[in-house]
């Protein structure tokens, strides 16, 4: 049943690619921008890289949420899946939907970001990049499971965006937090065990209770 | 629930149903029964409470007070089987714009028997529902290409792919020309003969569908 659903949320991301592209490029940009305006120079881009990427995939991932249920509820096809299929599998296809097309392009754009942002200078370089990654694959997907809770509880509101935004960035500092001193960890040449230790538990939280949460928010916003 | 022993009637029974909907009751400790083989029309005035009933009959509005029952046993419980048998077609349509009409009756289909559908012959099905309903050869057009007519014939087309044993349908005869009103009378009558529950809105009479209980919805 999760596979029927996920596969019609991959198909009309698809037919829909342009409004997953703009929280991409909104990343790219954002972190591209501040050799500009800092400076080219390696150590003070090292020290600024982890916070920059770190914030600029938040806010990317923040940006999408928008999509998350809206189109859904607003045809009416939402009212129909959650007839005919449980809650909790309807929040399941549509986050891990969610994070295939936003969450996993970010990671595997972030090489490029490293590269811009000086964090794979010098002879460790390959690694801090590979920190990086292993901190978004471990974040990204906690940020959209706690992002569907959100979405799903404010959905009958119109203009949902801004109140989504400060209903869950409180819960989204704690794994900016973690996930960007992962890398400036790994930087400093320090132990990072720990940091990525605390992102996975946030996950593994977030992964048993997030989907139901969201499932049983989105029965109260539908009725 | 204790009660559900109690409970005598076949097809829906709603027994001391209260709805309310923006802190207005619309509907207090009211009985209705939907036995197999009949088909219900639901009259009311606009905003009477006609769409908020049919919700909280499939089971999306949650009702104040009261429990509907399916064969007997409360729809929440899950050996019921009510979600199986529903289709449930509201005002909305429920079809995405981004994808063609056949993959978004596919898509219905597929949900609804859990994949075990034999996808040729579902295409097949397919194909032949949207020629009776005169829109045949458009299965690969996308949902958003149509008119407000055809997009509304569409989903009609769900009835007919979909098995079920009870259709609740808000306002199925708006936006259609007399030809389908025609089909949609004799399908559901079809459905009926085969032991199908019908409840349905309307705004106005549909000579073309002979009806077996009127239940009405009224203002305070």
């Amino acid at each position: 049943m999760i596979l029927t659903l996920l596969k019609r949320e991959l198909k009309v991301a698809r037919r829909n690619w342009i409004g997953l592209a703009i929280p991409l490029l909104f990343f790219i940009i954002v972190v591209s921008l501040f050799p500009f305006a800092v400076s080219p120079e390696a150590p003070v881009l090292q020290k600024l890289a982890p916070g920059v990427i770190w914030v600029a995939a938040l806010l990317a991932m923040l940006l999408s949420l928008e999509q998350f249920y809206r189109s859904d509820y607003q045809d009416g096809s939402l009212e129909q899946l959650l007839l005919m299929s449980s809650p909790t599998s309807v929040a399941i296809s549509k986050i891990l939907a969610h994070w295939l097309l936003t969450g996993l392009p970010l990671v595997i754009l972030s090489p490029l970001l490293a590269v811009l942002m000086q964090i794979n200078y010098g002879s460790a370089g390959s690694s801090h990049t590979w920190v990086l990654m292993l901190s978004l694959v471990l974040g990204t997907p906690t940020l959209c499971l706690l992002g569907a809770v959100g979405m799903s509880l404010t959905l009958a509101a119109s203009r949902n965006g801004l109140l989504v935004s400060i209903l869950i960035i409180p819960l989204y500092v704690p794994i900016l937090i973690f996930g960007a001193s992962t890398v400036t960890a790994s930087l400093e040449n320090m132990r990072y065990n720990g940091e990525l230790a605390i992102l996975g538990a946030f996950l593994l939280i977030a992964i048993v209770f997030a989907p139901f949460a969201s499932g049983r928010a989105l029965k109260i916003s539908v009725g | 629930m204790s009660q559900s022993q109690d409970i005598q009637f076949d097809g829906l029974y709603a027994h001391e149903l209260t709805v309310s909907r923006s802190e207005q009751v619309l509907l207090e400790d009211a009985d209705l029964h939907l036995a197999p083989s009949t088909i219900t029309y639901l009259y009311g005035e606009n905003g009477a409470g006609k769409t908020s009933l049919m919700r909280c009959l499939a089971g999306l509005l949650p009702a104040d007070h009261g429990v509907v029952y399916w064969n007997k046993k409360p729809i929440s419980h899950p050996d019921s089987g009510y979600f199986q048998d529903l289709i449930f077609l509201a005002h909305s349509l429920s079809m995405k714009n981004e994808l063609t009409i056949a993959e978004n009756l596919r898509f219905y289909a597929n949900l609804r028997l859990k994949g075990r559908v034999h996808q040729k012959s579902l295409s097949n099905d397919i194909s032949g529902v949207l020629r009776e309903l005169g829109i045949g050869g458009l299965e690969n057009r996308m949902f958003a290409e149509l008119s407000a007519g055809q997009q509304h014939k569409v989903a009609l087309a769900r009835l007919m792919l979909e098995p079920a044993k009870i259709w609740i349908l808000d306002e199925p005869f708006v936006n259609l020309d007399q030809k389908t009103r025609g089909w949609l009378a004799d399908k559901t009558l079809a459905f009926k003969e085969q032991g199908g529950v019908v409840l349905f809105t309307s705004h106005h009479h549909i000579d073309e569908l002979p009806v077996d209980q009127n239940v009405g919805v009224e203002h305070e």
